[in-house]
Order: C-alpha cells, then sequence, then structure tokens
C-alpha cells in the first residue's frame, strides 16, 4: 500500500511534468508565445513538488495496524 | 511533568546577551535593506547603476545578477554534501549535514528574493512566471527547477532528516514541545521507521544529486547560450558554474562549522575531521575551477573573435583588471592556505611562529583603506584623487597579502582558523568571479561599434545585497535556536 | 500573409537622423530611448577619410534571441514578422536586452512621464507656454494588436518594463509605413512586403547586393542594407551617443 501510493505518486508526477513539458506549455514554435493552457508552467512545478512529497508521504502515512 | 526543566542541547531556546544584540544588529540591517529595496520601488530601477546595453553604455544585468548567481551556488553546498553523506556513508561527517541542509534552503531563499528585487515589476513577475512561463527561456529552469524543485527538495530532506531529533526534543518539556510534535508527527523511533527513513534518505540523494547538477547548469546556461554576447557564449560556462558553486558553498560551509564550532557548548563534536575532508574537496574543485578557468582564456584568446578577444582582454589588463586578478588571487591563495596541512610535520613545527597581533593589525588597516576606497567609489566621499586612490589600493593589497604570510605558520598548525581563512578567500573570489561574468560581456561586449560602457554599483544596490546577506544571517541563526543543528544522542536526552 | 521587411539604402542616407526624431514623436518615447539610431561613423585617417551613416532600428529576425529567451512570452514573433512586446505581461526581467545582439532594447529605468525632455509642468516652461500641456498622445498606440489581440504599440509605457521599435505596428496595420520610413526627406529607408514581387523592398533587393548585419549569428534580421558595407573594426562613431537617464 505505502509503496504503491508513493511509487504512483512519483509516476503521476513525472507524467505532469512531461505533459505540461512538452504539449501545455508555449510550444518550440517560434510563432507561439503563449501556453497551451494558462498556469500550465504551475503545474510543472506541482509536477516537481509531487516527486519529492512521494518521500513524506512513504514516511507518514501511518501503518494500518496502529495500536 | 518533569519539574527540573532540563536544558535542550545545542543552544536551542536559549537567547544570551550576547546573542539579543546580534539579532537586533542584523535586524537593523535588514530593516535597511528593505528601506533601499521601497526606495527602489518607489523610484524605479533608476536608483541602481545599471542601463541600457548600446547607445545608454551601460550593463543591464549587475551586481543582483552576480549575486543570484552566487548565492544558488552557495546552496549547491549544503545538499550536496548531505547526499553525499547518506550515498558514501561518510558517517564522521554527519555533524555538518544539517548545517549544510540549512544552508540551502536559506541560500535558495535569499536568491529567490535576489531575482524578485531585480525585475522592474516584481508582482508581475510572481504571477506571470506561473502563468505564462515557456520552456524554451533557460529562466525556465532556474525558476522550475532551481527555486522550486531544488528548495522543495531540500526541504523535505530537511524535514525527514529531522524527524528523529524533533522527536527526540519532544520528548523534554519547553515552550517548543508542541512545535516538534508536529515536526516528529507520529515518529517513535521504531526500527522499522529507522529502516523506512533510510530507504527515503537514499533514494532522495539519488534524486537530488542528478536534480543538483541540472539545476546549477541551467543557471549555467542562462549566460552559455547566448550567441550575441562574446565572453558568455562557451560550452564550459555550465560545468564551471557547477564548480565555482562548489567552491563559494563549501567554503561558507567551512565558516560557518567553525562558526558552531567556537559557539556551541557541544562544538567539539564539529571535529578536526570535517574540516580536514571539507577542505580537501574544496581544494579539489578550487584547483578543478583554475583548470577551466585558464582553459577558457586560452581559447578565447588564440583563436577568439576580436571581441571575444577584447573581453579577455578587459579582464586580463583593462578596466576589470583588479576585480580578475583579485579573484584569481583570492582563489590560489585559498587554495594555498588549504594545502598548508599536506607540509610534513617537521616542516610545520620548524616555521617561526609570529604572535598573531601583527597580521590583525595590518588586516585591519588593510580593511580601513578598502571601506575608504569602497566610499570613494560610490561617489559618497572623495578624499583621494584618482592616482592616490590607485596607490592605496596597492597598498591595501600589500598589507593584506602581508597579513597573510605573516599568518602562515599560525594557519600551517590551526586547520580549523586556515579553513575558515580559505573560505573566506574563496568566497570573496566567488563573488568577484561572479561579477566578472555577468558585467564585461555587457559593457566590451557590444557586437556593433557602439563603444564600451560602464558600470558602477550604488549605495541602493550593495544595501539591499548587504540586507539580503543579514537577512539570510538572522533565519540562520534563528532556524539553529529552535532546531538542534547537530544530531540528538538517544543516550543524551536520558530522561525519556 | 505578409511578410514584412525593411530595406534600407545606405547611399541616400546623410545622417540627418529625421527618422530617430520621427520615431521619437511617433512612439512618446521617453529620454534616451532611441529605437531608432543612426550611427554616424568614421573609417580611416585623416585627411584619407570616410564617413557614412547606418540608421538601426530593431532587426526584427526570424530567429529573434530576445523572444526564445523571454521567460514569459512577452517578446514573441507575429506571424506576419514582426517582433513585437507585450508591455502588459512584461515582467522587467532584462534578459531580452542581455539576449539581443543589435542592442535595440530600451528598459523604462524611472517612470516615463517623470522622463520626458520637456517638463510640462515646470514652472519655466509653463511661463512660456501659458499652462498648456500639449493634450497629445495618439489613441491608436492603446489599441490590441495582431491576431492574438495584445497591446504592442508606442512607448514610454510603465515604469520597469522593457520597449523596443514596434516597426509602428499601429501604422502598418492600417496599411501605412513605420514613423521612420515615412519621414526619410531621402527616401533611404523602404518598408514593406517580401512576398509581394512588386513592392520597392523586393525590387530593391532583386536590384542591389545587400547584407544583414551580424548575419553571422543565425538570427535573421528582417532589415536589409543595400549600397554599403557592414561595420568593421575600422568603423569609430564620429561621437559616441552616451546619454543615460
Amino acid at each position: 500500500m505505502r509503496t504503491v501510493l508513493t511509487i504512483a505518486m512519483v509516476l503521476l508526477g513525472f507524467f505532469l511534468q512531461f505533459i505540461t513539458y512538452f504539449f501545455l506549455t508555449a510550444p518550440w514554435d517560434p510563432v507561439y508565445s503563449n501556453p497551451r493552457i494558462p498556469f500550465a508552467p504551475a503545474l510543472f512545478i506541482l509536477g516537481v513538488m509531487l516527486v519529492f512529497l512521494a518521500a513524506v508521504v512513504y514516511e507518514l502515512l501511518p501503518d494500518r495496524q496502529v495500536q | 511533568m518533569a519539574e527540573q526543566p532540563h536544558a535542550l542541547p545545542y543552544g536551542v531556546g536559549r537567547f544570551s546577551h550576547r546573542f539579543l544584540i546580534l539579532l537586533a544588529v542584523l535586524t537593523g540591517v535588514v530593516v535597511w535593506g528593505l528601506f533601499a529595496y521601497a526606495h527602489q520601488l518607489a523610484e524605479g530601477l533608476v536608483v541602481k547603476g545599471l542601463r541600457d546595453i548600446g547607445t545608454m553604455g551601460g550593463a543591464t544585468w549587475g551586481l543582483y545578477v552576480a549575486f543570484v548567481i552566487y548565492f544558488v551556488g552557495v546552496s549547491f553546498a549544503g545538499i550536496t554534501v548531505a547526499a553525499l553523506i547518506r550515498l558514501f556513508h561518510l558517517d564522521h561527517l554527519r555533524p555538518v549535514s544539517r548545517m549544510a541542509e540549512a544552508l540551502t534552503i536559506i541560500a535558495l531563499i535569499l536568491a529567490a528574493s535576489c531575482v524578485v528585487a531585480d525585475l522592474g515589476q516584481p508582482l508581475r513577475g510572481i504571477i506571470n512566471l506561473f502563468r505564462y512561463a515557456r520552456p524554451q527561456s533557460p529562466f525556465f529552469g532556474t525558476f522550475s527547477l532551481v527555486v522550486s524543485g531544488y528548495l522543495f527538495a531540500s526541504l523535505v530532506y530537511l524535514y525527514l532528516d529531522g524527524r528523529r531529533d524533533a522527536a527526540l526534543m519532544a520528548r523534554r518539556p519547553s515552550r517548543l514541545q508542541g512545535f516538534y510534535r508536529l515536526w516528529a508527527a507520529g515518529y517513535r523511533d521504531t526500527p522499522a521507521e529507522r529502516a523506512r527513513h533510510e530507504r527515503v534518505t537514499l533514494w532522495l540523494a539519488l534524486a537530488i544529486v542528478p536534480l543538483l547538477v541540472t539545476a546549477h547548469s541551467t543557471l549555467g546556461f542562462v549566460f552559455g547560450i547566448q550567441s550575441g554576447r562574446p565572453g558568455w557564449y562557451s560550452t564550459l560556462q555550465a560545468p564551471g558554474f557547477v564548480v565555482l558553486a562548489g567552491v563559494s558553498g563549501i567554503g561558507l560551509l567551512l565558516i560557518i562549522a567553525a562558526i558552531m564550532r567556537v559557539t556551541l557548548p557541544e562544538g567539539k563534536e564539529v571535529h578536526v575531521g570535517i574540516f580536514r575532508w571539507l577542505g580537501t574537496l574544496l581544494l579539489f574543485l578550487t584547483v578543478v575551477y583554475l583548470y577551466f578557468m585558464v582553459a577558457e582564456l586560452l581559447t578565447t584568446l588564440y583563436t577568439g573573435t576580436r571581441h571575444e578577444a577584447e573581453i579577455s582582454r578587459s579582464l586580463l589588463v583593462g578596466e576589470y583588471a583588479w576585480l580578475f586578478w583579485g579573484s584569481v588571487t583570492g582563489l590560489v591563495l585559498g587554495a594555498l592556505v588549504l594545502s598548508l596541512r599536506f607540509l610534513p610535520t617537521n616542516v610545520q613545527t620548524r616555521l617561526p611562529s609570529v604572535s598573531p597581533r601583527w597580521p590583525v593589525l595590518l588586516l585591519i588597516g588593510a580593511l580601513l583603506l578598502t571601506g575608504l576606497l569602497a566610499l570613494q567609489g560610490l561617489d559618497l566621499i572623495s578624499p583621494f584623487s584618482a592616482t592616490t586612490a590607485r596607490w592605496l589600493a596597492s597598498v591595501a593589497a600589500v598589507l593584506a597579502l602581508l597579513a597573510l604570510v605573516l599568518s602562515l605558520p599560525y594557519l600551517s598548525r590551526n586547520l580549523v582558523a586556515a579553513s575558515v581563512i580559505a573560505g573566506i578567500l574563496v568566497n570573496l573570489a566567488a563573488i568577484g568571479k561572479r561579477i566578472l561574468i555577468v558585467v564585461p560581456s555587457q559593457t566590451h561586449g557590444n557586437l556593433l561599434p557602439y563603444g564600451t560602457g560602464w558600470y558602477q554599483p550604488t549605495w541602493s544596490e550593495i544595501s539591499i545585497i548587504v540586507g539580503l546577506f543579514a537577512l539570510g544571517a538572522l533565519l540562520y541563526t534563528l532556524f539553529f535556536k529552535i532546531f538542534p543543528v547537530m544530531e540528538v544522542h538517544a543516550h543524551e536526552e536520558g530522561a525519556a | 500573409m505578409a511578410r514584412y521587411a525593411m530595406v534600407i539604402d545606405l547611399d541616400r542616407c546623410t545622417g540627418c537622423r529625421a527618422c530617430m526624431m520621427a520615431c521619437k514623436v511617433e512612439n512618446n518615447t521617453p529620454q534616451a530611448n532611441f529605437w531608432m539610431y543612426v550611427f554616424r561613423f568614421e573609417e580611416g585617417h585623416y585627411p584619407n577619410t570616410h564617413i557614412w551613416f547606418m540608421p538601426r532600428p530593431c532587426m526584427h529576425c526570424d530567429n529573434p534571441p530576445c523572444a526564445k529567451v523571454c521567460p514569459v512570452g512577452a517578446r514573441y514573433k507575429r506571424v506576419d514578422g514582426l517582433v513585437a512586446t507585450d508591455w502588459d505581461r512584461c515582467i522587467g526581467c532584462r534578459y531580452c536586452e542581455v539576449a539581443c545582439p543589435y542592442g535595440v532594447n530600451y528598459f523604462n529605468w524611472k517612470k516615463p512621464s517623470k522622463n520626458y525632455y520637456l517638463d510640462w509642468q515646470a514652472k519655466d516652461v509653463q511661463e512660456v507656454t501659458g499652462g498648456a500641456v500639449p493634450p497629445y498622445r495618439n489613441p491608436d498606440l492603446d489599441q490590441p494588436y495582431g491576431a492574438e489581440r495584445r497591446r504592442t504599440a508606442g512607448g514610454g509605457r510603465l515604469k520597469g518594463v522593457i520597449e523596443k521599435c514596434t516597426f509602428c505596428v499601429h501604422r502598418v496595420e492600417r496599411g501605412q509605413k513605420p514613423a521612420c520610413v515615412q519621414n526619410c526627406p531621402l527616401f533611404a529607408l523602404h518598408f514593406g512586403d517580401l512576398d509581394d514581387p512588386n513592392s520597392t523592398v523586393s525590387q530593391l533587393l532583386r536590384r542591389k547586393p545587400s547584407f544583414r548585419l551580424l548575419e553571422e549569428l543565425g538570427t535573421e534580421p528582417r532589415v536589409y542594407y543595400v549600397g554599403g558595407h557592414p561595420p568593421s573594426s575600422e568603423s569609430h562613431q564620429i561621437e559616441e551617443v552616451r546619454v543615460r537617464v
């Protein structure tokens, strides 16, 4: 459970980074200057943060058999 | 609960008179910096010495950008050292681990503030970067990887690394108990938790090291991929940034470790072995950086275009020669001081000992002269003519050099003092080199014949930078007044 | 879509700097900002000297280094080739300025209203003018332009943003020529559509050999020079313009 959740967060973070970097922010076409959706860079940063937040989740997630 | 309030370790929560005076001074400097910033906000960036490249003959990036690079560079040491300790099990270095992590975080906060101070429209900057930032711009990496990713990763690392100590501290009654409980978040130091923590820090360290190289390289690429600025356009820019970042960061970490060793009651835990190890790393990085510098200069001087050669000339013999040679001297002397400990013991003992009074006196003289010259440089007072000023500058340099030479025997016997001196030297040199990366290519690197420009920082820029340094020192000292700077020993907290 | 370009005939330029003046009047640029600038060069040594003049607008590059580095897309390339600055979005980091090899960007170091040549509110000025303050500000400058409808025309907007030559986007979109071209008394400046084979610029470029500034950097400028040569290490400005705000 713990491991699955952590890996899922890491993967989600990288996925978010990937799609925001290549598809949602401004494309490399020089004529294009606006991100395809606004606040896409914020999403990218969220992806970066999610990856590292996974470590906190891994450590802090309480055990299921709490006395 | 416990009637007798057991004092918390590492001076946590204890505010001596001297410490309060330090706090007051630092706060005063921060307030002065804020005043300077308010002045800049009201008047516009015209209060800085920066002007447009081209017909205005100025530099449009100056001290602020140089110090952004410097602060980001300093942050390198922190998390690198922490990650290296974890990855290579350098357990004897553990006492500096948390100092290093905190240094990273605070340096990154300062770097971010420095960026905001440089923007013409700071409020827009904060919003628009999140809204419109483009991956094509090298700033995207600086802003997303350095400031958010790197800062966040360091915070996570510091937080997780501190949980065990927080749990131990929370067992003792104090006003901060609730804070420690919150930090510990249910950590009970069971073997399972410890194993989990080990696993997490390993993975974090593994993730942080590549992030670190990427982040610092990104900042190098801000300059390195500008083909229109001779002196910037260089493949070595990014690796050079990473190495100089290590130099300045580890230099500063050495200074901080020495301060902790002297001021804390448990200071002896920051043992000499730490200084030896970090000193060797610093020596290595300094030599690598010098090698990079020579390689780059040789290329531009030997085969560079007219404009590249002009920049190199302005560094070597021209307008910026004093700063360039000063920085090189700083790096070389720093390396020299660090390598003193490789002297055979019989040579060390045979060196004549000089009373420390003389070097200190000489140094004070040199500093006074430098201060006077700096005031004249800012056009605040001008008691000397230009020629006299030049002579006095050489006198100050000779005095400082003499002071260093006279203290060499002492430094060869005292590793900690040598590390501090080397740390100061390489940090001054790093600041100088950062300025030399940013400014000359703008004033002397115009590809169209605009003529050379000039840049002179104003009091307002310098006040803001000094204020930022004070803010950093304030945050750093305050943080270690509420959280132990080193690991708390389980046997030491006793009454549990 | 049009492909706008400017052709500057160096054989015709006499360095009168009327274009600089026209630009300032048209775009309300503050003191010391020269969106259009005319170099006055001297080559050789007395008595064998050669004097020539080179106007320098923004090059409106096809591969603009300034637009590439802009962190927020405030500097952008329009489909018709103009490189525009959205002063509503600029955060004032001045990265475009250090990236530009031509030195055409001007930052508003102070509030533009405090940075004009003549302070109409000043007492001694008001004595002469009788208190009249010229109300003139071209309303066209405040309109949004281009397919993206962004406010990119004119100068002297806000403190802390970058501004530069817009090729007079507000005039070009109405089918007029930029102010500098319109006001050149010697027809040294030409503006037009490269896709139209009958436009003056196309004809000039077919007829005369041309060069562009710093072509080796790969910026692909849209400003062509005919009838002269690029400045070299021999070219020195007669008097360097060194005005600061």
